[in-house]
């Protein structure tokens, strides 16, 4: 009642009392050597604005808006360029991984190479895959990992080739590219079994005319029998014909 | 290739390596890499009768090489989970247990 009397008469005469005058402070001492512990209603902000760092999204879920176009250095399209040239011209490529051969035994095997007109080519793993990733041959890309080397042949010599490598063992045939056709280790052995151009097209040619030769021996079969069996029969007839003068002269020459 | 070992490959107890791998997969990455690691001409000198031999197959098996040690022991690894180093990690160190078995019966 006192209060409110005070308030009352405190308030008309203008003065409005501090409201800092009615609170009670806890621990008054505002730096301490212990932590001051919280009050209840600053917990409670400090939880609501704790900070969240953001989560990592997944690797291609919100592509960059803009794409960063690589920009080839003038090397890198020199040597596609000189990769499409090999592509273009050479009937044979092989890809042979090089389990780190020394100086010497590449040269022997370059040397041994050469003498079937076979020749080595060295390019970056990165230049052929971006070569081949726009090419048609792009499904030759995953033979391009490591130490790799090209064998290229304009005329398709993949038996010399063959029997080369068969002499440098740390040499691995993986594949070749033989006439636009992708062919495994198997199949390029394979191919280098089968025999040459001309002689298959002679054996097609046999295989096509045979049933024709056999319709002519077929047609002229019979008359060619009846004019053996007609000669046959002659010869017979003259035959007995023959035989009666040799007895008549021996008998005239009896009665002589 | 990143792969790159600190320590060279000694092949003092490998009888035999032998790998079989498919070259059109896209799991040889490590597999050639321990074949080429293998099969380097460090590699081979330490043991000029060890033979390190490749299979190119093309029908979408799993990398696998197979070693066997001097003293019958095989050790078999299947490249399409393993890395190159982890693969040169373990067969070092079974050629490092056998050098100290070596070694003590010495």
């Amino acid at each position: 009642m006192a209060a409110t009397l005070c308030g009352t008469l405190l308030a008309k005469s203008g003065w409005l009392p501090l409201t800092q005058c009615g609170r009670v402070r806890h621990m008054s001492k505002s730096v301490t050597r212990h932590k001051r512990p919280m009050h209840i209603i600053k917990q409670k902000l400090m939880a609501v604005t704790e900070y969240i760092p953001p989560k990592r999204l997944a690797a291609g879920a919100y592509p960059s808006q803009n794409k960063k176009v690589e920009v080839e250095s003038g090397l890198v399209l020199l040597l596609k360029k000189e990769v499409k040239t090999v592509f273009q011209d050479c009937k044979m490529i092989a890809v042979v991984q090089n389990n780190a051969s020394n100086s010497e035994d590449m040269l022997t095997l370059r040397h041994r190479l050469h003498k079937h007109s076979l020749t080595v080519k060295f390019f970056p793993n990165q230049v052929m895959r971006s070569f081949l990733k726009d090419s048609e041959f792009c499904n030759m890309a995953p033979l391009f990992i490591g130490s790799t080397v090209l064998i290229v042949s304009t005329q398709g010599k993949v038996k010399e080739m063959l029997s080369t490598l068969r002499g440098s063992p740390q040499m691995v045939l993986l594949g070749a590219c033989v006439d636009g056709t992708l062919l495994s280790a198997q199949g390029v052995q394979h191919y280098s079994k089968l025999p040459s151009v001309s002689v298959v097209q002679g054996e097609l040619v046999s295989g096509l005319t045979l049933l024709s030769s056999r319709t002519a021996s077929l047609l002229r079969h019979h008359p060619a029998r009846l004019s053996a069996l007609l000669q046959q029969y002659v010869g017979q007839q003259g035959a007995p014909a023959a035989e009666p003068r040799p007895q008549e002269s021996e008998g005239v020459a009896a009665q002589s | 290739m990143a792969a790159s070992s600190k320590s060279s490959v000694v092949l003092k107890a490998v009888k035999q390596v032998m790998v079989q791998m498919c070259p059109f997969e896209s799991n040889v990455r490590s597999t050639r890499e321990f074949l080429f690691m293998v099969g380097s001409e460090k590699a081979r000198a330490t043991n000029m009768n060890c033979e390190v031999s490749t299979v190119v197959k093309h029908d979408e098996s799993e990398p696998v090489v197979d070693i066997t040690f001097t003293d019958g022991e095989r050790l078999v690894m299947k490249g399409a989970k393993l890395t190159g180093q982890e693969m040169l990690q373990a067969f070092q160190s079974r050629c490092l247990a056998k050098d100290t078995q070596a070694q003590a019966k010495k």
